[in-house]
């Protein structure tokens, strides 16, 4: 198990420093730099050039760069100049990663409840419901989601603020746009699923044992439909994280997906760079826990990888 | 397996909770504002809580709401760059003069005597304080003049310490920064040696750029001063109580202004809101105060006040080579264009169309440059016969015997508006002269960069004067300036430009600089397209509240509100 674990680990600190390497060569190699279109004099150009070693060799500034990530230092901003990226990271991911798990909360429940409400009513009123919910939720874009929610219950009804990120009630419109999308594809994946244990042998085995529908529902159609959901999931924490932007710039909630889009904009290459390494890191973590816990769980999965 | 299924339940069933945990914490956000505050924690959270209230409930505080579309750069006077920084620090310091409306006030300078050659300004310092208490001496606009031009500094808006005497040599690192034309001669006395008499230098004290700075608070903060509220502090009406990264400005009233008296506002809240939809719905919630409509919904608006947002579009020719370089076919394009038709289509007419490049509310001699020196450089509907007349001296001279064989790629930024206004250009000179145009699309920093290194033939670009002076459109296309980016050089411009830099006089000077718009117009150096307007809205409640193009975006030092 430990040589499992070591060998995950091992792979991930090695995915994470290919992802340095590669996003540190392709920011480079983007037409323009931090400094264009600013009017300034050559002179002036060449100083901060000097100033954040862009007039080193490509080499020297990677090994620079590399040496002063692992002290956890992502250097200053070339966009915001008072700021360090470690600041922007600080005080921007509190939200996003709020704005986000608020979404899954929110949508993984749901989603199952009316997965499996329509797979339970399946034909009925409530069935054609959750599916006319499940289809608007794939189909609709989020940014369009967002502006429906905004003008109708923010604008037209006056029941939640417009905008801003400062409450409780703040937060509920731009989750539900942000969630329903994974909303509508857990209700999907759920109802599918449902469906598909009910013909399964030991169902009819359960009944004809006698037990009561709701203990047949609770304690073997749903424990065995949720497993293809609980793989998705996943993926879908990834999306749902990083997928931020557009709601944060309808809902003007001050997240990090901004920095994301607007860093590449703007070429502002340690913001870029920082950005990519922290979601990047971060995903790459998420990964490696959903390894171990397949490892802990399943001792084919720790045998296979030998 | 049953174990595996068990583990995966307790699972979901941690995510729920956290995910509820979540739900069920209203004051949850404001603890992370709190938290991003650092180590003003606790003054954030507090903050957070008046925030949400200010200006409705809060026992008739008094504040003004806006939004701004991104954060700024950063609030350091002397590199500030951009528009938004600009107006937030027109409010939050005061330089020797303030400009109003392009009208140049007395600022922390109560007078100043002008030497007959124009070229030294004697300042005469009122009793002013900083935020602090502690006095605003002539030392410190030393000090804030030497940082702006010294190289080390590396400000980017270096280039507007021009006027004073060797700013551009010690920004090129050719001269000691000791040597800058600027000299105390006592605590409240300060003398300024230009380099060329520059009319417009009143008018640039005003801007953050030329701000006081106090060293202790420079030294102490180094690369963060100015980076929040307590890292500066203040010698303007208002004073920065707090920056939430990304997320808003908090101003206050300061109460060491010298003229408090005046201020009735108790503060400010800039919000960044990125979304420009998303201000005007917040305007119409009455959760700001003032909004500028986004182009596209201004039929909605009637109301709105239309003023010019300052900035000039314009589509920039590379003269260097191919057909370009021959002005027959530049004047073509300029007379085939039916400008008006142009800003028709693209902006249903709400932008102004530009047959001239500089913009004609910048000052001029007493009154503003376009009314003393009106001109029509090229018909606003354009002129057919002449552009065919134009055309065809190119084709002959270019040894071409059809338009047609003529295609030109015209860059612009990607975005849907700039997409729109390239195609309707394309159609309308594609059909007035039967040219081909190829438009490229191209992420805004890629399309400055060919810019920049001259990789076009067309662009369509944008100039915002830096200060209300012809002479900030003009100097762009001197042979040698570092923004002239279309290999463009003509000899007699550069001649009437330098006249006009060694230039005492208003009048002549106006003039010549006019003969110089003139010159680089019947050059067809350019194609002018359009001037950019803001519809804005502001709340009934609010009173002497003004606009301006250059150096802020809106003026509230003296406003008020009704609560």
């Amino acid at each position: 198990m430990g040589k499992y674990i070591l060998k995950r680990v091992a792979v991930s600190v090695l995915t994470l420093f290919v992802l340095i390497t590669v996003v540190f060569a392709l920011v480079r190699l983007m037409p323009g730099d931090p400094f264009s279109g600013e009017k300034m004099t050559p002179e002036i150009r060449a100083n901060l050039e000097a100033y954040y070693g862009l007039d080193k060799p490509l080499l020297e500034q990677y090994i620079t760069y590399v040496k002063n990530l692992l002290r956890g230092d992502f250097g200053y901003s070339m966009k915001y100049l008072n700021r360090t990226v470690n600041d922007i990271i600080a005080s921007s991911f509190p939200y996003s990663i709020d704005l986000g798990m608020r979404a899954l909360a929110l949508s993984i429940s749901m989603g199952l409840v009316f997965g499996i409400l329509s797979a339970r009513y399946r034909g009925k009123k409530l069935d054609f419901i959750c599916i006319v919910i499940a289809i608007l939720g794939t189909s609709i874009p989020d940014f369009i989601m967002g502006a429906l929610l905004q003008y109708f219950f923010g604008i037209q009804w006056g029941l939640f603020p417009v905008a801003q990120y400062q409450g409780i009630q703040y937060t509920i419109l731009p989750s539900i746009a942000l969630g329903f999308y994974t909303l509508a594809m857990v209700s999907r994946l759920m109802r599918a699923s449902m469906l598909e244990v009910v013909t399964q042998d030991y169902i009819k085995t359960a009944k004809s044992d006698g037990i009561s529908n709701v203990r047949i529902v609770w304690k073997h159609q749903i424990r065995n439909a949720i497993m293809p959901v609980v793989t998705v999931l996943g993926p879908v924490v990834a999306t749902t994280l990083t997928g931020t932007f557009v709601i944060e710039s309808i809902f003007a909630i001050p997240g990090m997906g901004k920095f994301y889009v607007e860093s590449v904009q703007k070429l502002d290459y340690s913001l870029v760079l920082g950005m990519t390494v922290f979601y990047g890191g971060f995903l790459i973590l998420a990964n490696l826990i959903v390894d171990i816990l397949y490892g802990v769980i399943d001792p084919r999965i720790r045998l296979a990888g030998k | 397996m049953k174990r595996a299924r068990k583990l995966m339940a307790l699972l979901l069933a941690g995510l729920m909770v956290v995910g509820c945990a979540a739900c069920s914490t209203p004051g949850q956000s404001e603890t992370t504002a709190a938290a991003t505050g650092g180590a003003s924690g606790e003054t954030s959270g507090e903050t957070a809580g008046s925030g949400e209230t200010a200006g409705e409930e809060s026992g008739g505080e008094k504040i003004f709401r806006y939004s701004v579309t991104a954060d700024v750069s950063t609030l350091d006077p002397q590199k500030m760059n951009d528009t938004n920084g600009g107006t937030l620090g027109y409010h939050m310091f005061e330089g020797l003069t303030r400009s109003i409306g392009g009208e140049v006030h007395p600022g922390i300078a109560e007078s100043w005597d002008v030497s007959d050659d124009g070229l030294v300004y004697t300042f005469h310092l009122r009793d002013a304080k900083w935020s602090d208490g502690e006095p605003v001496t002539a030392e410190q606009f030393a000090y804030a003049f030497r940082r702006l031009v010294d190289p080390a500094t590396a400000s980017t808006f270096a280039f507007i310490g021009k006027p004073l005497k060797n700013a551009e040599e010690i920004t090129a690192g050719e001269v000691a920064v000791e040597e800058l034309g600027v000299k105390v001669i006592d605590e409240k006395t300060l003398e300024c040696t230009l380099a060329f008499p520059a009319p417009y230098f009143l008018q640039v004290l005003s801007m953050s750029q030329f701000a006081p700075a106090r060293e202790d608070y420079v030294t102490q903060y180094g690369a963060e001063f100015a980076g929040d509220g307590e890292k500066n502090v203040y010698n303007g009406p208002f004073m920065l109580k707090e920056w939430r990264q990304n997320d808003r400005f908090i101003l206050e009233k300061n109460p060491n202004y010298w003229d408090a008296e005046n201020v009735h506002l108790d503060g400010a809240e800039v919000i960044v809101v990125a979304d420009t939809n998303t201000a005007l719905a917040m305007y119409e919630q009455g959760e700001l105060d003032y909004v500028v409509v986004p182009t596209d919904l201004m039929p909605n608006y009637p109301d709105a006040v239309a003023s010019p947002s300052g900035a000039c579009d314009f589509i920039r020719l590379n003269t260097g080579s191919g057909p370009l370089a021959n002005q027959n076919f530049r004047l073509a394009l300029n007379y085939g264009l039916n400008r008006n038709e142009f800003v028709l289509l693209s902006t249903n007419g709400y932008w102004e169309a530009a047959n001239r490049f500089v913009l004609p509310i910048v000052g001029g001699v007493s009154s503003t440059y376009g009314e003393e020196f009106p001109y029509t450089a090229f018909p606003m509907d354009g002129d057919q016969a002449k552009a065919q007349e134009y055309l065809q001296a190119a084709l002959q001279e270019l040894g071409l015997s059809d338009a047609s064989e003529i295609t030109m790629e015209m860059l612009t930024t990607d975005s849907e508006r700039t997409k729109k206004e390239a195609e309707v250009l394309q159609a309308l000179l594609q059909e007035a002269l039967g040219i081909n145009i190829n438009i490229t699309l191209l992420p805004f920093t890629e399309r400055v960069a060919r810019e920049e290194t001259g990789d076009f033939e067309m662009v369509v670009s944008g100039i915002l004067p830096d200060y209300p002076d012809p002479i900030s459109f003009l100097e762009s296309w001197e042979t040698d300036s570092p923004y002239n980016h279309m290999s463009y050089s003509n000899a007699e411009y550069d001649a009437l430009l330098e006249k006009a830099y060694a230039d005492g006089n208003a009048e002549t000077r106006f003039a010549t600089l006019f003969e110089a718009e003139q010159v680089l117009m019947e050059d067809g150096a350019i194609v002018p397209l359009q001037y950019r307007t803001d519809g804005r809205l502001l709340n009934p409640a609010m009173t002497d509240v003004s606009y301006y193009f250059c150096g802020y975006t809106v003026n509230f030092i003296h406003a008020d509100k009704s609560v």
